[in-house]
């Protein structure tokens, strides 16, 4: 009983002790839920983004203390965890995850002035005149369809007719984000849209999905659904022996796809925002110093790098604001919009934010999985239209 | 020891407060409980607006199940359309004082139309028949777009009452829980009315109650009504406080919290659904704070949090209802009563 006591003393001592130089932001991860598979990885990498910037002189010598906590990928979850981070904890700003949350928070976001920066890359958190606190790092969601539709008009050979595309999608916000992007686009650029599947939350299999989609002919189908929902599908289109060409959207593509999927996977295009765990690139240095220092046995995959790239991004945005004396929401939300190119070694593409327009790029990276490896195969630059935004 | 009370006549016998001091220790309380908002950090508060809203469906589950007798497994359900019907008319302009309470009567109108099967139907084909309701308010919710914005959710604006805006939750505190307390007196006072007889006559026995009068049917269906109103407003006030519902806000599981709630408070105890309520919204926050105080040394016991939750939820319900199957409401009553008979204990 006295030790707990004690250990319970020294712990409140050392927590009033660090209070004075901290910095706290808030951390909502999706640990448990539908799209943990790939939730899990990004929340690892942004808290070893924040140790590693503690580590090396914090935000112009103030520590960050990142509070987080896991909500299983439900809006009612991430609505009380933002409450309580906003009014108990008083953080500055916070690392956010789903679409759904992300989208339904928006309006309070705005309302307290609070920078929120989430892994969700959907279009409709551009536009700074109905979503100014929003940010993301990496193109969005919408854009990255529309790029691997000019792959799939590049890579459709006879010219006597339109590929058909389909399309698979979960029935969340998440899932739905690009598709009326998608529609439009295949509208105006000669792809015929020929099928529209709905698959749920989770689940073992797609079969009558995949028979439906057969049935309407269609030679690619882009799945958007986080990794495990794409091997599901790939495996069960192997197994039907379906030729359609997969592709894949950023979270449902890395490392772990051939992994899981192995040969069914083969040949599968997909969409990377960063670049592989271990890649030679200049800014992956500090992640393999630091895996090699604290964690060496664990293996790690993009969506770990993402994790770090948002620490790094606003952990630059909190030092730049810190330096012009302004560490509030408002000030952080200023620092981003000074963004122009930042450049993040070569982990995802330069980051730019412009008060009116909060597109972090319009460059999108497509990767193909050959004899199980990721591949570059493709890089777009898609035009910064001003009707695409918000769209 | 307490002594000198002596009920003298029928009515004071049949009193809503036992005692001059119940009324009085109830008065205190009460004006205590309006201290929480200017004692609470924001986050707190937002936990007792739940912990609120958690008691006044708990009630209205009460009345049904546990002085009724009907099993319902609806409640999410009902609970989803007071939130939606409020969603749909704040959005439309109507002020918080009509679209609460017209919340509360859409769902009495739910809860009535699945309650016909209770006709028929009793016990585990009634969970059935309940269970089905909760299914088909569910696809609604995530298909008719129109109304209730999909499975992306719907945002509601904050409550304003005369031209004061409830924006927050240490304001909102001020209508959750009056309501509350308003709904709770109702309650106590229920099933001191001839309807209320009836209700506990149909649970203990249908037969004989039809055989004394009571109008079975008639009375089930008043019950759904009643329940689900109750059920009605705590959904409004849970649109009102979360500022954005979904689909994923009203769960099956949501459904079996509530009967968690009543089961661990005490079935057919308005002061059981009060505690079991508060004690299913305290639970996981005190879980909260006990994991994130160790998550220093044990960083993966974030994630475990979850799953711990529900396993602890579950572990409080078998012990419960092994060892203290009248709930809460019954503890309560006897530590109250140890103390009152103290030294004298016989």
């Amino acid at each position: 009983m006295r030790l707990i006591l004690s250990a319970l003393l020294s712990l409140c001592l050392a927590g009033s002790a660090q209070a004075q130089q901290e910095i706290k932001v808030g951390g909502i991860f999706d640990l448990t839920g539908i799209t943990s598979d790939v939730g899990k990885p990004y929340a690892q990498g942004v808290r070893d983004g924040v140790a590693w910037t503690n580590e090396n002189g914090g935000i112009n010598g103030k520590k960050i203390r990142l509070v987080d906590v896991d909500y299983g990928y439900k809006i009612p979850e991430a609505v009380a965890a933002y409450k309580r981070m906003t009014g108990d904890e008083k953080v500055i700003l916070i690392n956010g995850w789903g679409t759904g949350d992300t989208e339904g928070l928006k309006a309070q976001v705005n309302q307290d002035k609070v920078p929120y920066i989430s892994a969700s890359f959907s279009a409709a958190l551009t536009d700074p005149t109905k979503t100014p606190y929003n940010f993301f790092v990496g193109p969005s969601y919408s854009d990255g369809l529309r790029a691997w539709l000019r792959w799939v008009k590049e890579d459709w050979k006879d010219k006597s007719r339109n590929p058909k595309v389909a399309f698979f999608y979960g029935d969340n916000a998440y899932g739905k984000s690009p598709i009326e992007a998608g529609r439009r686009f295949c509208k105006d650029n000669g792809v015929d849209l020929v099928d529209e599947e709905i698959v749920p939350g989770a689940f073992q299999d797609a079969t009558s999905q995949l028979l439906n989609m057969k049935q309407k002919g269609a030679d690619y189908a882009y799945i958007n659904v986080t990794t495990t929902g794409v091997s599901t599908i790939l495996r069960d289109a192997k197994k039907l022996g379906l030729a359609t060409k997969f592709g894949s959207n950023p979270y449902g593509f890395g490392e772990a796809l051939p992994q899981i999927a192995a040969e069914a996977a083969e040949g599968v295009t997909g969409i990377m925002v960063d670049v592989p765990f271990g890649e030679n690139v200049p800014g992956m240095k500090r992640l393999t110093d630091f895996h090699q220092k604290n964690h060496p046995a664990d293996t790690h995959d993009t969506f770990y790098v993402r994790g770090w790239t948002y620490a790094l991004v606003w952990t630059e945005a909190l030092k730049r604001a810190d330096k012009a004396g302004q560490l509030t929401g408002e000030g952080v939300k200023a620092a981003l919009e000074t963004f122009k190119n930042f450049d993040l070694g070569g982990l995802t593409e330069p980051v730019t934010y412009a008060p009116s327009d909060h597109r972090p790029t319009t460059t999108v990276n497509i990767y193909q999985i050959k004899e199980g490896k990721l591949t570059k195969a493709k890089k777009y630059d898609m035009d910064r239209r001003p009707d695409w935004l918000g769209l | 020891m307490l002594s000198g009370e002596f009920h003298t006549t029928y009515a004071s016998d049949m009193a809503l407060f036992e005692t001059r001091r119940a009324r009085r220790a109830l008065a205190v309380f009460i004006v205590a409980l309006f201290a929480i908002p200017f004692a609470g950090t924001s986050y707190w508060l937002d936990v007792a607006n739940r912990a609120a809203i958690a008691v006044i469906a708990a009630t209205g589950l009460n009345i049904l199940t546990g002085y009724t007798g009907q099993i319902s497994l609806g409640n999410a359900a009902f609970l989803a359309v007071g939130g939606y019907t409020t969603a749909f008319l704040a959005n439309h302009g109507v002020p918080f004082l009509v679209a609460c309470p017209a919340s509360g009567v859409v769902a009495a109108l739910a809860g009535m139309v699945f309650g016909i099967p209770s006709l028929r139907l009793k016990g585990l084909y009634l969970a059935m028949a309940t269970l089905a309701a909760h299914f088909i308010v569910e696809f609604a919710a995530s298909h008719w777009e129109a109304v209730t914005g999909g499975v992306a959710g719907i945002s509601v604006p904050a409550p304003s009452v005369f031209g004061a805006s409830f924006a927050d939750d240490r304001r909102l505190f001020f209508l959750t829980v009056p309501i509350c307390v308003g709904l709770l007196y109702f309650a106590r006072n229920l099933f001191r009315t001839r309807v209320g007889k009836a209700f506990i006559a149909i649970r203990d026995q249908d037969i004989s109650a039809e055989v004394m009068g009571v109008e079975v049917f008639r009375h089930k269906l008043l019950s759904f009504a009643v329940s689900s109103f109750y059920v009605g407003v705590a959904g409004s006030l849970l649109a009102y406080q979360a500022r954005i519902i979904s689909p994923e806000n009203f769960p099956l599981a949501l459904a079996i919290d509530y009967l968690g709630m009543i089961i661990i408070g005490g079935l057919g105890s308005v002061l059981g659904s009060i505690l079991g309520a508060i004690f299913l919204t305290l639970l996981p926050e005190i879980l909260r704070l006990g994991t994130s105080a160790l998550s220093g040394s044990f960083p993966h016991l974030v994630q475990l949090f979850t799953p711990l939750k529900v396993g602890v939820f579950g572990l409080t319900i078998v012990l419960f209802l092994v060892f203290e199957p009248d709930g809460l409401a019954d503890l309560w009553r006897r530590i109250r009563n140890w103390f009152r008979l103290y030294p004298f204990s016989y």
